[in-house]
């Protein structure tokens, strides 16, 4: 087995309020390897922050044991703090000063040379493509360009592991297919990488490894593909045409047949469970048509990350209350 | 020696920044000169008789800078808390920077410009009839890096445990501002107060460097005043930088 460098047991951390303490990380066992990139994936509020906040010290823990980079988080968060790099949700730039400004005191307060700093950031300032906005004011800068050169500010120090909180949150889908391009470069090269996410996409598509975080716990740990074969068969996915009989009424009727392992209702229509996509659209044809019920679309997938989410937690990750999935 | 150089860079990088802004650059210049302008000629009428007005200017003079000291340690929340909202601190926190510096760097800052401005307000009021005692003025300057400490260090922790909350910090300061303003008899003398005021004015930091201001303006450096100022700033800097420090150290914001 190829090295680990996170390592947690038990990982345990509560917020006090007034009368009541709110569990928000609950017992969290990892293992992440070098060089992988793991992606942490759940609704808004599960927890996923407040585990990276811990691994990276700046939060306390409550309980359980954490390991990063070889050190222990309680006993030396200051080794901890050389050998990780943290890009936070609002990225944490100085909008007053330059890009190239903000990445020589980046690498300046981890102890480089300021010659070491620059010959780093101009590194940095290439692959990451900031040439031509270097030397303008961070507060100028678009929502893509900020977020790229968070990025190097977070690798500044050629840390062992970076840490990246929701980093594609607010990004246009060109800005997004590009950082995830620089994510895969960076783990390429060795970085380790551990980022949070609320999305089914970027969880499937970026992930090594990722682990799906629900309440607090892990609910699910695994490869992309592994976790998906988990649910075997197919999805078909139906949408009928507006009706007199409700979509409840329809997805029960549906879902009664042998051939249907389950069903659920999802942005008005209706998801079906089956073993063998092909073999059953036919059949359902034929229920519908028994019933007069005729459809908009129809579509048949292999299972997502959201039909695990769903298969361990009884909910979708689209549907829960505060989780911004489009 | 990393500390030294964390504080150097955490010094360095608001100054630069405030540097390059010509409008801050002229406000810190023109405030001070605001209060010359729109103060001294009032106390110039108050001189009555057997009072001079260059003594009533070595008497306020140090009352006013004592303010500008207090206020811009009050004040210097405010950046503050944009950059724990910005994200800022927290990334800071993440790097193995040291934490004293993380909180002390921006109090420099704020000491470097005030002490400016400073000298520029003495150097006006020379030519108002005050009379510069040098050696007064540097022990004077140094209960004002102490008392702006004080405050901006006590403001940084205040806004971090409130999590970067504007509305209440911002409550909290200003709030206090007042109060702290009135107890020192920077405007006018605590003589007028009844006593209760004056025990009150005890609790106040502000009014130990203004106390000890008007003697060491005057040139008397072994009095009463000076000695209790040091006294009560020397240990309160300390504690109000370890609380503070500790608080960076164990946020949870």
């Amino acid at each position: 087995m190829s090295d680990i460098v996170i390592k947690t047991k038990a990982l345990r951390k509560s917020f006090g309020a007034k009368n009541k303490t709110v569990t928000a990380v609950e017992g969290v066992d990892l293992q992440v390897a070098a060089g992988e990139i793991f992606g942490f994936l759940g609704p808004n509020g599960a927890g996923k922050t407040t585990t990276l906040r811990m691994l990276t010290t700046l939060l306390s823990i409550d309980g359980g044991q954490a390991e990063v980079a070889g050190y222990d988080v309680r006993k030396k968060p200051a080794e901890v703090r050389k050998h990780v790099g943290y890009v936070s949700q609002l990225g944490g730039a100085d909008d007053e000063a330059t890009g190239l400004e903000d990445l020589l005191l980046q690498g300046q307060l981890y102890g480089m040379s300021r010659d070491a700093a620059r010959t780093r950031a101009s590194q940095l300032i290439v692959a990451l493509q900031l040439r031509e906005f270097a030397d303008r004011k961070i507060g100028t800068y678009s929502g893509g360009q900020k977020r790229r050169l968070n990025v190097a500010s977070g690798i500044m120090h050629k840390p062992t592991v970076l840490f990246l909180d929701e980093p594609t949150t607010g990004l246009d889908p060109q800005n997004r297919a590009n950082l995830w391009e620089q994510v895969r470069k960076l783990r390429d090269e060795g970085t380790t990488i551990f980022l949070t996410t609320h999305y089914l996409e970027e969880a499937d598509a970026l992930s090594d490894r990722l682990a799906i975080m629900d309440n607090g716990k892990i609910v699910a740990e695994g490869t992309p593909h592994e976790l998906k074969a988990q649910i075997s068969g197919d999805a078909v996915t139906i949408k009928p045409k507006p009706n007199k009989l409700p979509l409840e009424s329809i997805s029960k009727y549906v879902a009664s047949q042998p051939f249907v392992r389950k069903s659920r209702i999802e942005d008005g229509a209706i998801r079906l469970y089956v073993d063998d996509g092909a073999k059953a659209l036919p059949m359902i044809f034929a229920l519908l048509d028994d019933k007069k019920i005729s459809l908009d679309t129809v579509a048949v997938s292999q299972p997502s990350l959201d039909d695990v989410f769903l298969m361990q937690t009884g909910r979708s990750l689209r549907d829960t209350s505060n989780g911004g999935i489009h | 020696m990393k500390t030294l150089n964390d504080v150097r860079l955490l010094f360095l990088r608001p100054f630069m920044q405030y540097l390059r802004n010509p409008m801050f650059i002229f406000v810190n210049l023109a405030t001070p000169i605001m209060y010359l302008v729109l103060f001294m000629p009032l106390l110039k009428n108050l001189s009555g008789p057997g009072l001079r007005s260059s003594d009533i200017v070595q008497i306020f003079l140090p009352g006013i800078i004592a303010l500008l000291f207090a206020s811009a340690g009050l004040f210097s929340v405010f950046p503050t808390i944009f950059d724990l909202n910005k994200g800022l601190i927290e990334r800071l926190r993440v790097t193995p920077a040291s934490r004293f510096a993380l909180l002390i760097g921006p109090i420099l800052m704020w000491n470097a410009w005030t002490l400016i401005s400073s000298a520029v307000i003495v150097a006006i009021s020379v030519a108002f009839g005050f009379h510069v005692h040098l050696f007064g003025l540097l022990l004077f300057a140094l209960l004002l890096v102490m008392l702006l400490t004080i405050f901006a260090a006590w403001a940084t922790a205040m806004a971090i445990l409130m999590k970067g909350d504007i509305q209440s910090i911002s409550g909290v300061v200003t709030g206090l501002n007042l109060p702290i303003l009135l107890l020192a008899g920077v405007m006018l003398p605590l003589t007028l107060a009844p006593s209760w005021m004056r025990t009150l004015a005890h609790f106040d930091p502000l009014y130990y460097a203004v106390e000890a201001g008007r003697d060491l303006a005057a040139g008397q450096v072994s009095t009463h005043g000076v000695a209790l100022a040091f006294a009560v700033l020397v240990p309160l800097t300390c504690f109000v930088l370890w609380w503070a420090t500790r608080v960076y150290r164990e946020a949870v914001s």
